[in-house]
């Protein structure tokens, strides 16, 4: 007897331990902080299915591992499409003890060879990677991409286990430099002298840039320059199949993103599967490449960062002078290991989320694909409304289910959830104070303090300024205000704007060759808009908390990021 | 072992003989077969002071008064020195046995003969079979056949120092778990003297030997009381990395019996106690035991200027360097110190703290 489908019915879809649930999870943390660095905006529900249970898995692994002596991981929950954590505080002194010792332990090989773990680890990931791009998904049998599935999470699960003890050990060191530093020197990590001390490092991301500017050099060189400048990224690659010196850029270009070890296997979004990665749309790399060639012949990105490195020893050595004797080769390792935080901040990316997600893109969209077409939802997209035990359940018998009236429901309250605002955290604490008092800061967790929830501006009343955050790198800049929320709108931005965005990822990077400043709502200094900040040399701002909130597009602004005051001129 | 040898000249030793004679006078021996120039003299065995112990009644009055002391594990210091103190003069008031006194005697006087000086002037030394550097008793400008009697029955006594049974206690080695063989050597008339280590004692650096060094004997150095001259000398190509010139005010030099400490003429005080040419010639010597060894060593020297050079360098022991004695603190170890305690401390005030007001 079928049971016919009445509105009336109540329909329960939320999953304990992974949607917030206020009187369930309230009670058992006490205190949710709001996650504005990967929640903005809001995620759809398969990836927030996946960052929860894996990157909280990631969290607790590393805490394990490196046995954090006051903090076991952090709990994360998503609600709206935003996400909520709040931390595993180890509050028994004997406990935090007990867990010191092997801490210090643990510890000792990452500070005596960071660069050889870390390079271990990519090789780890790189190998899982080759595995799951080996499938053909679109002519995989439907078991094989049911076994995809559960391979791509296999690896996802892995990937945050690594990516998180890397991001602790280094963040560590930077913090120690940093509390070092204002406590011996009175500088802190928001002052140009410290920033300075931390740029121009060779990594990948900086690799990948150079070689698409070295691909805009070759397009000059090929007379294809003006197929860059007169097209949008979108129709630069049909211009370039007009030409047979356009063909042959073009497949060296392809070539390049095939076989690098990265390559085209990055997606264009930090923290979504909704947008497409560069190889499954080369527009987006083509249009950096553009981006490149506009800055004009004048413009060498190599020397500019080999005049950032430079200028990095000279800080290096200028501010060792200052440094007694007997303590030099204690400051010269911290700064030494600071650097790779900066450095493994900026290149982890790349390596972990936004390769394995955009072979999760992949997969999925080629499951969605075998969904629609037996009509258990309406478009592949619509895959991302579902969770993984759903796909899971109908992916062998698509054309049993039809799965429309959940996608659609979620779609509608992901669409709804772009507009609403989200609170900065729930608590049955008296007050926010008592909440980060009793909550977070216990943790003594270096990634929440630094990266997430960010330190709070500090206005200072005699500079008169409209808006407060924290220097990312400092610097002075003037110009027109570009508010982005989406990484669709970057497109928009004109060279010389100052950029306002809620947070950025590396997939950003290459925009801050073009601005003159950048302002975001949310992170802290080590965040990535702070980081490219400081590799560009963009005066950037962050943790503004209402920087896209009060700022419109078009509105002159200055910016004093040294001071992390903004000022709106008109 | 009863019919053993009780006795031995140094060139009959080496590495082997450890448990025979203890560390120290084996590698005396050890040194002498590497040709390497090591003063005259006669080792006493371990054997030689069971002997004693056993036909003294030391040995078994030693062994009832343990069996009646508690657990000394974390007890006082002074509870030690008493222990200390009874269980020496058990040793120190007993006769040594003839056949003991006979022998010791016939190969003092064959030192003395080998040396053409009658009632030559010898150091009486500890010899345990393990290193413990600054445990046991060491008596310098011994002169006669019952002043070494006296100072050999001194250095057994003194396993029982309140610090080597203290030791003993803490590493749960049996209280009467140190006996010791004896190194006596005859006496070098002393210009300077100290030590040189091949490894950097403090950070662990192999490349380098370091070499301490005062005028006199090398008391004057070991007892860490005087500011003393230090070479760095690099391994490999025996270069003078650094020198340090200490303004040495006091040495240890010979007394009538016995040593003692004695003003530097002022002269002398800021002036090297070592030409470039000896530090180069002390530096060589230690390298030749610790490649011979296989190991970073810790050697006592000393310049006699009754001989020219380079005849005038003797080595008076080795041991393998302990680094390890004092914790070597690493850059690393600082950092994962720092980070520990100002990070994950419940107390610690982190700096960085956000501030929501």
């Amino acid at each position: 007897m079928s049971v016919k489908k009445q509105p009336k019915v109540k329909i329960w879809d939320k999953t304990i331990g992974s949607d917030y649930i206020e009187e369930i999870d309230l009670p058992q943390m006490h205190s949710w902080f709001f996650d504005g660095t990967h929640s903005v905006p809001p995620l759809t529900p398969l990836y927030a299915w996946h960052w929860v249970k894996y990157c909280s898995h990631g969290f607790k692994v590393a805490c394990t591992e490196l046995s954090i002596p006051t903090c076991k991981g952090w709990e994360l929950r998503t609600l709206n499409g935003s996400i909520y954590c709040a931390f595993h505080i180890v509050r028994d002194p004997k406990e935090i003890a007990e867990r010191e010792v092997k801490f210090r332990q643990a510890l000792r090989p990452w500070l005596e060879d960071f660069d050889g773990l870390w390079a271990a680890h990519k090789e780890e990931l790189l190998g899982m990677y080759r595995k799951l791009k080996g499938l053909d998904v679109d002519h995989a049998t439907n078991l094989q991409l049911c076994h995809h599935s559960r391979d791509l999470r296999r690896t996802y699960m892995r990937m945050w286990e690594i990516h998180f003890q890397g991001m602790y050990t280094s963040n560590n060191a930077w913090l120690l430099l940093e509390t070092m530093t204002k406590e011996r020197f009175g500088i802190r990590d928001q002052d140009p002298e410290f920033q300075d001390m931390m740029r121009g490092f060779d990594n990948k991301l900086y690799q990948m840039d150079k070689k698409l500017w070295e691909f805009g050099r070759l397009a000059i060189k090929k007379g294809l320059e003006d197929v860059f400048k007169e097209n949008e990224p979108q129709a630069i690659l049909a211009k370039l199949q007009q030409s047979a010196k356009g063909k042959e850029w073009f497949k060296k270009f392809m070539d390049y993103m095939k076989t690098d070890d990265i390559g085209g296997w990055r997606m264009r979004r930090f923290n979504d599967f909704t947008e497409p990665y560069w190889l499954e749309d080369p527009a987006t790399p083509l249009g950096l490449v553009k981006d490149s060639i506009m800055k004009g012949s004048g413009y060498n990105l190599e020397a500019t960062r080999a005049e950032i490195a430079r200028k990095r020893e000279v800080a290096i050595a200028a501010f060792l002078k200052r440094v007694p004797t007997g303590e030099k080769d204690l400051f010269e390792k911290m700064i030494r290991l600071a650097g790779k935080a900066s450095s493994y901040s900026e290149e982890h990316n790349l390596y972990c989320e936004l390769f394995v997600q955009a072979l999760m893109r992949r997969g999925y969209l080629a499951m969605g694909r075998r969904l629609a077409q037996k009509g258990t939802i309406d478009a592949p997209e619509d895959i991302f409304m579902m969770k993984p035990d759903e796909i899971d359940r109908v992916l062998m018998v698509p054309e049993a289910y039809d799965m429309r009236w959940l996608t659609r429901m979620r779609r509608a309250a992901w669409e709804e959830s772009q507009n609403t605002p989200m609170p900065p955290f729930f608590t049955d604490r008296a007050s926010k104070e008592e909440a980060v008092e009793k909550d977070l800061l216990p943790s003594g967790d270096v990634v929440a303090i630094k990266l997430v929830v960010g330190e709070v501006p500090q206005p200072k009343p005699e500079l008169k300024a409209d808006l407060w955050g924290i220097c990312g790198c400092a610097g002075e800049a003037e110009g027109t205000a570009r508010v982005v929320m989406v990484y669709e709108d970057l497109k928009k931005v004109q060279p010389g704007d100052i950029l306002v965005c809620p947070g950025i990822n590396p997939t950003w990077t290459p925009v801050f060759g073009l601005v003159r400043g950048v302002i975001t709502d949310t992170g802290g200094t080590l965040c990535h808009a702070a980081i490219i900040g400081r590799e560009y040399g963009v005066p950037t701002i962050v943790n503004t908390q209402e920087g896209t909130s009060r700022i419109k597009s078009g509105q002159k602004l200055k910016i004093d990021a040294t001071n992390g005051a903004i000022y709106i001129l008109k | 072992m009863g019919s053993a040898k009780p006795i031995f000249r140094f060139e009959e030793l080496g590495q082997e003989h450890n448990n025979l004679v203890g560390k120290k006078c084996a590698n005396l021996g050890e040194m002498i077969r590497m040709g390497l120039p090591v003063p005259p003299g006669f080792a006493i065995s371990i054997d030689t002071y069971r002997k004693f112990a056993e036909e003294s009644g030391a040995a078994e009055e030693i062994s009832r008064y343990v069996s009646r002391l508690g657990e000394l594990k974390g007890q006082n210091i002074a509870l030690f020195d008493k222990v200390s103190q009874e269980i020496r003069g058990m040793i120190e008031g007993k006769e040594i046995p003839e056949s003991i006194r006979k022998m010791v005697g016939s190969y003092y006087k064959e030192l003395g003969k080998k040396v053409k000086v009658s009632n030559v002037a010898v150091s009486v030394r500890s010899a345990g079979t393990e290193s413990r550097p600054g445990m046991f008793e060491t008596y310098l400008n011994v002169i006669g056949i019952e002043d070494v009697l006296d100072k050999v029955k001194r250095v057994w006594a003194s396993a029982y120092t309140a610090r080597a049974i203290a030791f003993r206690v803490n590493k749960d080695i049996p209280i009467t778990g140190d006996e010791l063989g004896i190194a006596v050597t005859k006496m070098v008339n002393a210009r300077s003297a100290g030590i040189a280590f091949t490894v950097e004692p403090v950070t662990g650096d192999t490349s380098k030997i370091v070499i301490d060094a005062n005028w006199g004997l090398g008391e004057g150095v070991v007892s860490g009381a005087e500011n003393v001259d230090r070479f760095v000398v690099d391994k490999k190509s025996f270069a003078i990395l650094d020198t340090h010139i200490g303004k040495k005010a006091k040495q240890v030099i010979n007394k009538k019996r016995g040593v003692g400490w004695e003003e530097v003429p002022l002269k002398k005080q800021s002036a090297p106690c070592l030409s470039n040419d000896e530090v180069v010639a002390v530096a060589k010597l230690a390298m030749s035991l610790e490649k011979h060894l296989g190991k970073p060593q810790d050697m006592e020297w000393v310049i006699d200027p009754d001989f020219p050079p380079p005849n005038n360098i003797f080595l008076l022991q080795t041991r393998p360097a302990e680094v390890a004695a004092k914790k070597v603190e690493t850059v690393t170890d600082r950092m994962i110190d720092l980070i520990a305690k100002r990070f994950y401390r419940p107390d610690s005030n982190r700096s960085t703290q956000p501030k929501n007001r």
